[in-house]
């Protein structure tokens, strides 16, 4: 028995009870010439005419387990979709996993009624499938839910699955506001400059990797010794830093202050400056780098958002 | 639902199917239709490779009047088979510059299967049926080209087109036996359903039966229910010819017999016969039948003749006894049995006079008949000249050369002459024992004529004059005269061990006549289980199987389970968790789902590789052993050269010992 197994990492296997069937109209039109093939067979007591009616009414039978068998044990899964701001469209990527040694054609993937791809997968191949969301407001955004479909191989018959649960999420960062007449705002709010500035020549000491990290940076000597993934920090003699604070928004709404924070994180973080992120009941000791921007940013995006 | 026009390669597989579809109706129809449709799909291609004019609506609407209007011209009405069948491929011929979407493509393909199917009206032959599966192929292949035009190439299409209609035949079969065949037709046939056949004459003129004999079709087959009869004794009552004219022989008034009898004198021979439509209603049998066939109707004279003409292949199934005593004549039979016109040769009559003179009785007077023949230099040939107005007259005192129809005319006047009441039969003589599949097949070659005298003891009594002049005629069948008479032999002159070695058949002709009875075998298999099964020979199958008299509700029940059976054991197939190929990746994933239980899954995108990274730095004190299992595993799958056990068996064993 196949049952669809949502296994550990969000990935779904369709079994027999996630599939229906039904003919098309070109299967109820194949149908009908069904009827007048033997009507003719009978009226002529023809043996052959017999003989072809029943094959072609046999084959439809036989493509039947193909339609099913073209959907059945398919794998689909989902990668990491790469965080968007509100407003952007979030792209998810679906992969289509042919695990069986007979290649899979002309399956279909739908979100509700819209065809998003149709695509072939060899045997024992995959395909992926890019499904693009707008992104209307921040916080996480969940896959919708799918449908897969086939009319494969003579599109006498239609098969689907139920709708197809994914559970995986892409993180929407809030709309970064304008940035002039807020910059000022925020120039205001930043602390004393303490004295360290990245970018500079002096090793300053190590942090770990993160993607995105310039090679040039990665501590290879340790990787070759087997050690973790590190990046040697180097800095100049001083750095500016600054607090992006809540509460300097004093008078706007939730959402206009964690727009207008979202900018100054972008923008602080652009000019290689250390910053820290102050939010009701959470904060954030400045830093830099892009682990720590989105840090600071899931923390806008998911704000007052039930977890 | 909407899909993108379809491109230039389908129409491609669009026009090859139709092709096959509609080439064998090339044989039975006017060419002008083949040439619309072969224009239609000519001009569509033009079009879409060469830019040729495309006609608008208008012209398609103009194009397709002239059509009708033009079948219509050909046959006088646009109902029946061969209008039908015309329209249909003229049409769809049309229909080719007007196709779009993919709608139009499929029903295109549809009517493809339709026109395969009324090719089958026009005949059923094996050859037919060989072509039709290609055709069936090469459209369903085209359905697959239309419905998914990416992915596969033409031979891949061919191949799964061909796979899945392998898998259908053993669910069609079950169907095919199965589904109630009902006798008769639902709307009756149209006038056009029947062509021209060959059989048996209903008179007989001084050469005809001659004329018959050239043809090698095939007459009937039979099996025999036990050892077969010598050849001398196959003798195949056709018609009986009481009535003459001096110059053509013909059945006389016909009676339906009161009560015919006779007395069996030796053991009852059974065979089924399977008579090839002659549109003429002569059922043969072998001398004499005892029993009536359905449908069939009994005459005095021993002969069954079908209610009808035979159109299609007829099987039945009879008793007959080769020694028997008939009984008495009456007034009206004797009276028939001795007619002959008055003009009649006289020197005829004067012969048949002295022998009646000379001899005491009927029986001696026909030995002296027949020793007349052997003595006075008459010759059996395949080849007689042309007899004139008395035929009998000159036959007997002219040309003296003759086929076995001369002889049984000649020698039944004589007889008559003589005042013993005789009369003609034709049929056929002998047949040639298929030993491929044991059965005898009787050609139009076979035909004879021989005759019947009666005599006042023992009834109609069999006298073939031919086996006075030829007897290998009788012993050894008209192909062996043929070849004797090629070989400039004189026929009744040789010794027996000289005619064997005369006919012996060099190692090529032996072979060719084993091919050709394998080939008769295959045939005659394809008639009993495809042309001619019908009601009949359903309900001989079924019972055959042990299921008598059955409902056609049950017949139906049983088609259900049957076919559901076939489908449950492709879906078997089907959902059985399929094993991997490969041992090493079955092996592998046994691994990885000891890993995931210890918290460790791999993720979809993750190389083997990888993974063993990841899961060696989060689980450091098993580091080694999953990079050893995982090196093994690479090596075996992606290593060259052929799988190596000793390393399959290591990696199962470390795996077997991994815990996470």
């Amino acid at each position: 028995m196949i049952f669809m197994s949502v296994l550990p990492n969000n990935s779904v296997i369709l079994g027999r009870r996630q599939l229906f069937m039904l003919p098309t109209r070109f299967g109820l039109l194949f149908a009908a010439l069904l009827v007048v093939q033997l009507l003719a067979a009978i009226n002529y007591s023809n043996g052959l005419a017999y003989a072809l009616t029943f094959l072609l009414g046999s084959l439809a039978v036989v493509s039947m387990l193909y339609t099913h068998r073209n959907l059945l044990r398919l794998r689909l899964s989902a990668s990491a979709c790469a965080p968007v701001f509100a407003d952007e469209i979030a792209t998810f990527r679906i992969h289509l996993t042919n695990d069986s040694d007979t290649p899979r054609f002309g399956i279909a993937v739908m979100n509700g009624k819209k065809e998003i791809a149709r695509v072939d997968i060899p045997a024992r191949g995959s395909a992926d499938v890019n499904l693009s969301v707008a992104a209307v407001k921040r916080g996480w955004l969940m896959l919708p839910e799918l449908i897969v479909t086939t009319q494969f191989p003579l599109g006498l018959l239609y098969s689907w699955s139920r709708r197809l649960a994914l559970h995986h999420s892409c993180l929407v960062y809030p709309r970064p506001a304008h940035p002039t007449p807020l910059q000022t705002l925020a120039v205001e709010s930043l602390e004393a400059v303490s004295g360290l500035k990245a970018g500079g020549d002096d090793y300053i000491g190590a942090r770990e990797f993160h993607p995105g990290d310039s090679p040039r940076h990665v501590d290879w000597k340790a990787v070759a010794r087997g050690e973790s993934w590190h990046v040697k920090q180097f800095g100049a003699g001083y750095q500016a830093t600054a607090w992006l604070d809540w509460d300097t928004l004093e008078g706007l709404d939730t959402e206009t202050r964690l727009s207008v924070l979202t900018r100054w994180v972008l923008d602080a973080e652009h000019d290689g400056m250390l910053y820290g992120l102050r939010l009701p009941e959470q904060t954030l000791n400045p830093s830099n780098g892009e682990a720590h921007q989105h840090e600071c940013l899931k923390h806008l995006a998911l704000f007052g958002l039930k977890p | 639902m909407n899909a993108p026009p379809v491109d230039r390669r389908v129409l491609l597989s669009l026009l090859a199917a139709g092709a096959f579809a509609v080439a064998p109706h090339g044989g039975e129809l006017p060419l002008w239709i083949i040439a619309v449709f072969a224009l239609g799909g000519a001009w569509r291609y033009g079009i879409e490779v060469y830019q040729w004019y495309r006609p608008g609506k208008l012209v398609r609407f103009g194009l397709m009047l002239l059509t009708l209007v033009a079948v219509f011209r050909q046959y006088h009405t646009l109902l029946g088979r061969d209008p039908g069948m015309a329209l249909l491929i003229t049409l769809i011929g049309l229909k080719f510059l007007e196709l779009k979407t993919v709608r139009d493509h499929i029903v295109t393909l549809f009517v493809f299967y339709l026109i395969i199917l009324g090719s089958f009206l026009y005949g059923q032959s094996l050859w037919l049926g060989a072509w039709a599966l290609l055709a069936v192929a090469l459209n369903t292949a085209a359905l697959l080209h239309v419905m998914q035009p990416t992915g596969m190439d033409m031979p891949a299409r061919l191949r799964l087109s061909g796979v899945m209609l392998a898998k259908a035949l053993p669910l069609m079969v079950i169907v095919y036996l199965l589904f109630p065949r009902i006798s008769g037709t639902l709307w009756g046939l149209p006038a056009d359903a029947h062509g021209g056949l060959t059989g048996m004459p209903d008179m007989m003129q001084p050469g005809n039966i001659r004329r018959l004999s050239e043809s090698s079709e095939i007459a009937f087959r039979v099996s025999f229910d036990g050892t077969p009869p010598p050849l001398r004794e196959l003798y195949w009552r056709g018609l009986v010819f009481t009535e003459t004219d001096g110059h053509g022989w013909s059945r006389g008034p016909v009676r339906e017999a009161v009560k015919v009898s006779y007395v069996p004198l030796n053991d009852p021979v059974r065979y089924q016969v399977t008579l090839e439509p002659s549109n003429k209603p002569w059922m043969p049998a072998l001398d004499l039948p005892a029993i009536r066939p359905r449908g069939a109707r009994y005459h005095p004279d021993f002969t069954l003749e079908h209610r009808e003409p035979i159109r299609e292949r007829l099987n039945y199934t009879l008793t007959s006894y080769t020694r028997y005593r008939t009984g008495a004549l009456n007034h009206a039979e004797r009276v028939g049995a001795l007619q002959i016109p008055r003009n009649t040769s006289p020197r005829a009559r004067a012969l048949a006079g002295q022998w009646q003179r000379e001899h005491s009785g009927p029986l001696q007077v026909a030995q002296a008949a027949l020793d007349f023949f052997r003595r006075e230099n008459f010759v059996y040939t395949l080849n007689p000249p042309l007899l004139g107005d008395d035929p009998v007259d000159e036959f007997l005192f002219g040309t003296r050369r003759g086929f076995c129809e001369h002889y049984a005319a000649a020698f039944v006047t004589l007889m008559r002459a003589a005042g013993i009441p005789s009369r003609v039969v034709v049929g056929y003589l002998g047949g040639e024992l298929n030993t491929a599949g044991d059965y005898m097949i009787v050609r139009q070659s076979d035909a004879h004529a021989w005759a019947e005298i009666w005599l006042p003891e023992r009834g109609w009594v069999r006298v073939d004059p031919t086996g006075a002049i030829a007897p290998e005629r009788i012993e050894l069948g008209l192909d062996a005269v043929r070849r004797l008479e090629l070989q400039g032999v004189v026929l009744g002159s040789l010794s027996n061990e000289a005619v064997r070695r005369a006919l012996e058949l060099g190692w090529f002709e032996h072979v060719a006549r084993q091919a050709r009875w394998y080939w008769d075998l295959t045939n005659l298999t394809w008639y009993r289980w495809v042309v001619d099964y019908g009601k009949e020979r359903q309900e001989r199958f079924l019972t055959s199987l042990g299921l008598d008299d059955i409902s056609w509700k049950r017949m139906i029940g049983l088609l259900f389970a049957g076919a559901l059976l076939v489908i449950l054991v492709y879906a078997f197939f089907l959902w059985r968790p399929k094993k991997s190929a490969d041992p090493a990746l079955a092996l592998y994933l046994r691994f990885c789902r000891k890993l995931a239980r210890a918290g460790l899954v791999r993720a979809p995108y993750e190389g083997a590789h990888a993974f063993a990274g990841r899961a060696a730095r989060k689980r450091a004190n098993m580091a080694d052993s999953i990079s050893e299992i995982t090196g093994l595993y690479e090596e075996l799958r992606y290593g060259p050269g052929v799988t190596n056990q000793k390393k399959l068996t290591m990696l199962k064993t470390k795996i077997a010992a991994f815990r996470a």
